[in-house]
């Protein structure tokens, strides 16, 4: 059992706002690259270009921010363990995460690059933005319930 | 009128005290919020990234901003509008709160940003792909965009810590009508 108090990053009341901060910077990064992909796919901004380029493009940008929020979301984990734990939202959210981050590099990973589009694009786009939502809905959600 | 009149008058609007009188509506605007955030958010950090020559040099700069213009104002719109929901509900409290004026302060010199680089930078993408490389200009205005997009995120994020001065507040008005649900027994025995 971990105990909140022993944790060195809650001595000091600046620590979580910053990793907070981290944490939106590297999410925004991983899930709007990501993002970027699946409005292709639905016909919406970089027109000019495929899905797959896209994807090809920003790749490092979508590791880097999932490095980015590996790294902080762990350590805001561990600034109160037990209520994360038993949080049913917290919970929600890392079923969605786990599902989300799978999903774009497998199945979704592979119909980008062998130049999906069409009917099939649009649903690979659904599912991606419906899971990353519910990883937003989840987090949000932790301080309400 | 006050500004503090005029706060209290947007929280006690039929749709400010709907939003607060519920336990989830608040939290369901704000991950709305959330998602538009990232979603249109990295429209803005690919096209300032572009312009830096950090990303996807290889397409031209036109292709990344021009096809970008469009989606990035949908965003907006949906972002502001979560945004001023959300704010009026708490209107009165967030008048105290030094984050909210901070990040509209900071808002406003997105417009200012707009109105000095937009026809000097924004609009003119297609002739960065002419010249040898993108002006000093345009990379000025995209790094003052992430840098103003960034502190406006850890702005936004500051306002919840910014605990409310109850003494100040009218008290029907700050606290939520209704908690969240009882726990399901069912789902609660371990």
């Amino acid at each position: 059992m971990f105990l909140a108090e022993a944790n060195p990053l809650n001595g000091s009341p600046l620590v979580f706002p910053i990793l907070e901060c981290m944490h939106i910077v590297g999410w925004a990064l991983l899930v709007g690259t990501i993002g970027l992909v699946d409005f292709r796919l639905l016909g919406v901004g970089l027109r000019r270009q495929t899905a797959a380029e896209t994807a090809k493009d920003l790749a490092p940008w979508t590791l880097l921010g999932l490095a980015i929020i590996l790294l902080s979301g762990p350590l805001l984990f561990s600034s109160d363990p037990d209520m994360y734990y038993l949080n049913r939202s917290f919970q929600f959210k890392m079923v969605c995460f786990v599902l989300a981050v799978t999903f774009n590099y497998t199945f979704h990973r592979k119909m980008v690059r062998a130049g999906v589009s069409g009917g099939a694009g649009v649903a690979v786009a659904c599912v991606s933005l419906l899971l990353w939502v519910g990883v937003v809905f989840g987090g949000i959600f932790i301080a309400f319930v | 009128m006050s500004l503090l009149t005029c706060a209290q008058w947007l929280q006690s609007t039929g749709w400010a005290t709907a939003i607060r009188g519920s336990w989830y509506v608040y939290p369901v605007i704000l991950s709305l919020h959330m998602t538009a955030i990232s979603l249109f958010g990295a429209m803005i950090v690919v096209t300032d990234l572009r312009l830096l020559g950090i990303v996807m040099r290889k397409r031209p700069v036109a292709d990344v901003v021009d096809e970008l213009r469009i989606p990035k104002r949908i965003g907006f719109v949906l972002v502001a509008t979560c945004g001023a929901l959300l704010a009026s509900s708490k209107a009165e409290e967030y008048y105290y709160n030094p984050f909210f004026w901070t990040k509209m302060s900071l808002l406003a010199l997105v417009a200012v940003h707009a109105l000095v680089f937009r026809g000097s930078v924004y609009s003119r993408a297609a002739e960065f792909d002419q010249a040898a490389r993108i002006p000093g200009k345009a990379k000025l205005a995209a790094s003052l965009s992430l840098l103003l997009w960034f502190c406006i995120a850890c702005a936004g994020r500051g306002i919840g810590y910014i605990e409310p001065p109850l003494d100040k507040l009218h008290a029907s008005l700050a606290q939520p009508v209704s908690g969240p649900p009882a726990p399901i027994p069912w789902l609660e025995r371990r």
